[in-house]
């Protein structure tokens, strides 16, 4: 039989699909495959996108990419992908990709209001140079400011955390995925005393319960959706219930579907611990041995600006709710007050602290939350009876206290861009704890992730504002000491001062407190919510902004200069997802024209730069901290002179190019005919992503977080290892005697954790015991009460706006039928509404209106049929669409405790445009 | 050249109604269906990588299909680039400027 070049391809392709899936194969059909790929090198990597960390095989050909595939070795994905796996290959080739870089200049220099021009690296760096000590001379180190990512390769983020925190002395530097999962952070953090999940994606072919919490994972987690649609087609007893504020694809196979009314997850929550307590069906010897009572202050604002002097007049009343919130009846009720009482908002400022209470306090703290309070509350849909939501809030409090049922309970944005979003996850855990369903094959409560190394670099090598590697914070002594000593830099050179924040960072660039910022890896003129403040900042105050990008977004276009950047493949890297897998990969092809990695830019940086510019004296506005001068960071020259550094050491040679690193020669059997263009443009000889990986690889050992060595993540039988890795082991159930190594032998279950673990004693109104007592190996169960959204809807913002990532076009009538098209159109983004709020509006689908806040407003199709359907007053619009500008409108309140922001909720009218 | 490898899952008595709607997509070839599994082998194939995303969203909406999972994707010859970033590479990297911010 003949076959064309074309058909000779599918049937290689269908032999491959097919066997992956488990169907038969023709000798023909392998005969091609094989053919087929006989000219390409194949190698492991991981997929570019989400936090779940699926492994792909990456063909190249002549120093291009000609396949991707799914890899049938990888326990994450088992050899499938979803959509994404597509851009793989394919993002490296896009028709603008960014290839030099580019300065605003006019008259052959350097000028804000110029155009982007092309200059060499030498131009770029020494403009950038420039503008650096500019800013350092006049505000010190917290004057200048880097926006990191969850999507920075670990070394990446790792070189960056060290040039910031041990080279510049400045702790401004924090990643977006403050903006994707800090909350879960800092619930991790008050109830385990230690970041990231206990669990793995086994729980989900462990478990026969599975409720989704605001997580859409059939869309925004495809291929984990896919182990749970086989788990529960496979398995008969198998439920799923899925808690939304509007219907969306989850729901398609979920026995329960519960839509509820923005914020009150906290009560539905409340309502669970209720129902377990009064069914008596606490696990007692679990929460006596392992867990203690806890809860903090309610009055802890709303984590936006104290002032309104840079408000824009019409948002004022919101911002007001920042110092003075009048308590609505369910937030009196929810928390044992009266309705109308205006309650000052005094814990602003430490809104984390907390304290132990009493089994007997914690039940008052609930007791309020019944069925028929909290059905009132949070029934989301106008058009549902009370009695069918009653009802099933019920089933949901059966499933979680069955006690013949495992749970496992999943999350992301829906709880971490919440207002209260630590305490949400918080509460998580308190039913989970209650149960004693927590650490265990198949029940557990589990926080996922929306970036791919969301949790190997932001979390674990600490690239927030406050953290350093391996559960290391700033403000502690100890921590900032032991760091010292693996940096090998002198004591005290770390700023013990937290810098500022995502959202921070750019307020400070609004009202000119920082001079100088850095972008890489992530894009926050575009995601960060109510963007026309932000805007403005960059393109109209005195500063420098420059970004590292591989394409030009919003972020490039209002910067200063713009460095092309290497992208995924084109570099070495690992990613670590939400199971705890680091996974590593190597260069496939070179970067395109003269695009470079971030990690190049980074060190050669720090070459234009001295120790003894930032290990002198510096100024400090704000320290006020025993052991240091007022508002000033110490010298640290003499003890550094001791150490054996010269003051004229550049910060390259101090920070990476150390005697130590030097030795990690290139080139080294583990490429295995991979090229690294890092080490050619270095050109000193040394292999920086194996280094700087074994440098990092102290921190963890011992601790808890140990990762294995860097070959062995590059062994061809290695598909990533969930730490801790001890003796070469990964760890499946962290807290578990019978999984983890680092739980004390006999003890069954340990959180031992280190963090926050002794904290003053009280009530459920304050603490009555300043001392702290120690609660080590315990985890907490906190009661947090319901708190009403900053903002609601009103008679004139009269709808809620919710936002994220759902597909657009991903199920309408028309996109269904059309005709492929050889070059994709720019769809038009959609607004999705309810048709009656349409209705009565005077609007009908497709009409273009204005979405409009008290912030900003967008022009925007409507949508009133498709796969999202719409709660009655609320709309939908996705907001990284490149037609909708939609983060002009959203609200930037966060969590007071995490600073993460809260995308889900705010009042917006929509009128005919 | 954009040709890719997806498996699709139903359930078993809907094997044969999904692999007929997947043959009525234009450049979807249904290559193998295993009613016992509920499991589908397709092949698709497309002008460019939008038009592959705009068939695979086809497939995900067609009555009674749980999942669809890319397994390989192929390019070879293929000098295409991407000349409108979709907006699934838009969603993860926000690579696109609006036309507002232009000026």
């Amino acid at each position: 039989m003949h076959l064309s070049r074309r058909e000779f391809i599918k049937s290689g392709i269908a032999a491959s699909t097919a066997s992956l899936v488990g169907l038969p194969i023709s000798k023909l059909a392998e005969a091609a495959a094989a053919e087929l790929e006989k000219n390409w090198q194949w190698d492991k990597a991981v997929c570019r996108f989400c936090g779940t960390g699926c492994g792909i095989l990456v063909a190249t050909q002549d120093g291009r990419i000609v396949a991707t595939k799914g890899d049938p070795a990888a326990p994450v994905n088992k050899g499938l992908n979803c959509i994404k796996g597509y851009f793989n290959g394919k993002i490296l080739y896009g028709k603008d990709r960014l290839t030099q870089p580019l300065l605003r200049m006019k008259d052959g220099k350097f000028d804000k209001k110029g155009q982007f021009t092309p200059v060499t690296w030498e131009q770029a760096f020494d403009e950038m140079e420039r503008q650096f000590r500019k800013a350092y001379a006049e505000k010190g180190p917290s004057g200048v400011a880097m926006f990191g990512s969850g999507q920075w390769t670990i070394h990446e983020g790792y070189a960056m955390n060290k040039l910031f925190k041990a080279g510049f002395r400045s702790n401004n530097l924090d990643p977006n995925a403050r903006n994707c999962m800090a909350s879960a952070v800092t619930a991790f953090y008050s109830v385990f005393g230690t970041d990231e999940p206990a669990g793995n994606y086994d729980d989900i072919e462990h478990t026969d319960t599975m409720v989704l919490w605001g997580a859409n994972m059939a869309e925004m987690h495809p291929i984990l959706w896919s182990r749970i649609t086989d788990r529960k087609l496979g398995h008969k007893d198998c439920r799923i219930v899925n808690l939304t504020t509007f219907r969306n694809m989850s729901s398609d196979i979920a026995d329960l579907e519960i839509i509820f009314k923005p914020n009150t997850d906290l009560a539905i929550q409340n309502y669970i611990a209720r129902e377990i307590i009064a069914r008596n069906a606490v696990n007692k010897a679990f929460v006596d041995k392992h867990c203690v009572f806890a809860t903090g202050p309610y009055d802890i604002g709303y984590g936006m600006r104290p002032t309104d002097k840079y408000a824009f007049a019409a948002e004022k009343d919101t911002q007001a709710k920042e110092l003075k919130v009048k308590l609505d009846k369910y937030e009196a009720i929810g928390q044992r007050r009266q309705a109308g009482e205006v309650v000052e908002q005094k814990n602003t400022a430490d809104p984390a602290k907390h304290w132990m209470i009493s089994f007997d306090d914690f039940k008052k703290g609930v007791d309020p939350y019944t069925l028929d309070f909290v059905a009132e509350l949070a029934k989301g849909d106008p058009d549902e009876s009370p009695d069918s939501f009653k009802a099933k809030l019920k089933q949901l409090a059966d499933l979680y206290i069955d006690p013949n049922r495992k749970v496992v309970s999943f999350w992301t944005m829906g709880f971490n861009q919440h207002q209260r979003g630590t305490w949400v996850n918080e509460q998580c855990y308190m039913n989970h704890l209650l149960l004693g369903k927590q650490s265990m094959p198949g029940n557990g409560a589990f926080s996922l992730t929306g970036q791919p190394s969301a949790c190997g670099t932001a979390r674990e090598v600490g690239t927030f504002s406050h953290r350093l590697p391996a559960d290391r914070l700033i403000p502690n002594p100890t921590h900032r000491a032991e760091t010292e000593k693996y940096w090998n830099i002198p004591a005290k050179t770390i700023n013990p001062k937290i810098g500022s924040f995502y959202a921070k960072i750019l307020r400070d660039l609004e009202d000119g407190s920082v001079k100088w910022a850095w972008v890489q890896v992530n894009n926050p003129w575009h995601t960060h919510p109510n963007a026309n403040h932000w805007i403005k900042a960059a393109r109209e105050q005195d500063n420098f902004i420059v970004v590292s990008e591989a394409y030009p977004g919003i972020s490039a276009k209002v910067a200063d200069l713009i460095l092309p950047s290497a992208m995924i493949f084109e570099k070495w890297g690992g990613y670590g997802n939400a199971e705890r897998r680091t996974q590593q990969w190597r260069q496939q092809v070179p970067p395109p024209g003269q695009a470079r990695a971030d990690i190049w830019q980074t060190m050669e940086f720090a070459k234009r730069f001295k120790i003894k510019e930032f290990w002198g004296e510096q100024k400090l506005p704000g320290l006020k901290l025993e052991g240091y001068q007022d508002n000033t960071l110490p010298s640290v020259l003499t003890e550094a002179q001791a150490m054996g550094y010269s003051p004229e050491d550049s910060l390259y040679k101090a920070l990476f190019a150390t005697p130590t690193n030097l030795k990690v020669k290139w080139p080294d059997a583990v490429a295995k005919g991979h090229d690294n263009h890092v080490v050619k443009l270095l050109g000193d000889g040394w292999f920086p992503e194996k280094a700087l990986w074994q440098e990092y690889q102290q921190f963890g050992k011992g601790k808890g977080k140990d990762l294995a060595d860097f070959d062995v993540y590059h062994q061809d039988n290695v598909r990533g290892l969930r730490w801790p890795v001890v003796n070469g082991k990964e760890t499946l159930w962290r807290f578990n005697e019978q999984y983890d190594p680092n739980v004390t032998k006999g003890a069954g279950i340990e959180f031992y954790g280190k963090l926050f673990k002794a904290v003053p004693t009280g009530n459920l109104d304050g603490i009555t015991d300043p001392t702290p007592k120690s609660l080590a190996g315990k985890a907490k169960i906190f009661f947090r009460p319901y708190a009403a959204p900053a903002e609601q809807p009103d008679d004139n913002y009269n709808l809620w706006l919710s936002t994220g990532r759902v597909l657009e076009h991903w199920h309408s009538g028309t996109m269904t039928r059309r005709v492929p098209e050889l070059h994709r159109a720019v769809p038009a983004a959609v607004m999705w509404m309810h048709p009656a709020d349409a209705g009565a509006r005077g609007l009908k689908r497709n009409d273009l209106v204005w979405v409009e806040s008290r912030r900003g407003k967008v022009k925007v199709r409507v949508e009133t049929g498709g796969r999202n359907t719409m709660t009655k007053g609320m709309v939908f619009v996705p907001f990284f669409d490149e037609g909708v500008f939609i983060n002009r409108v959203t609200l930037d309140t966060t969590c007071p405790i995490s600073k993460e922001s809260d995308y889900k909720k705010c009042a917006v009218k929509v009128y005919k445009a | 050249m954009n040709i890719s490898g997806i498996a699709v899952t139903t359930k078993p008595e809907w094997v044969e109604e999904v692999a007929r709607s997947l043959s009525g997509i234009d450049g979807v070839e249904v290559s193998q269906a295993d009613v016992a599994s509920g499991k589908l082998v397709v092949i698709q194939e497309a002008a460019s990588v939008g038009a592959e995303v705009e068939g695979f969203k086809r497939i995900r909406a067609l009555p009674h299909v749980i999942a669809v999972d890319l397994v390989q994707h192929y390019f070879e010859e293929d000098n295409e680039l991407i000349h409108a970033i979709p907006d699934e590479l838009n969603a993860l990297e926000g690579i696109s400027v609006p036309a507002e911010l232009q000026d």
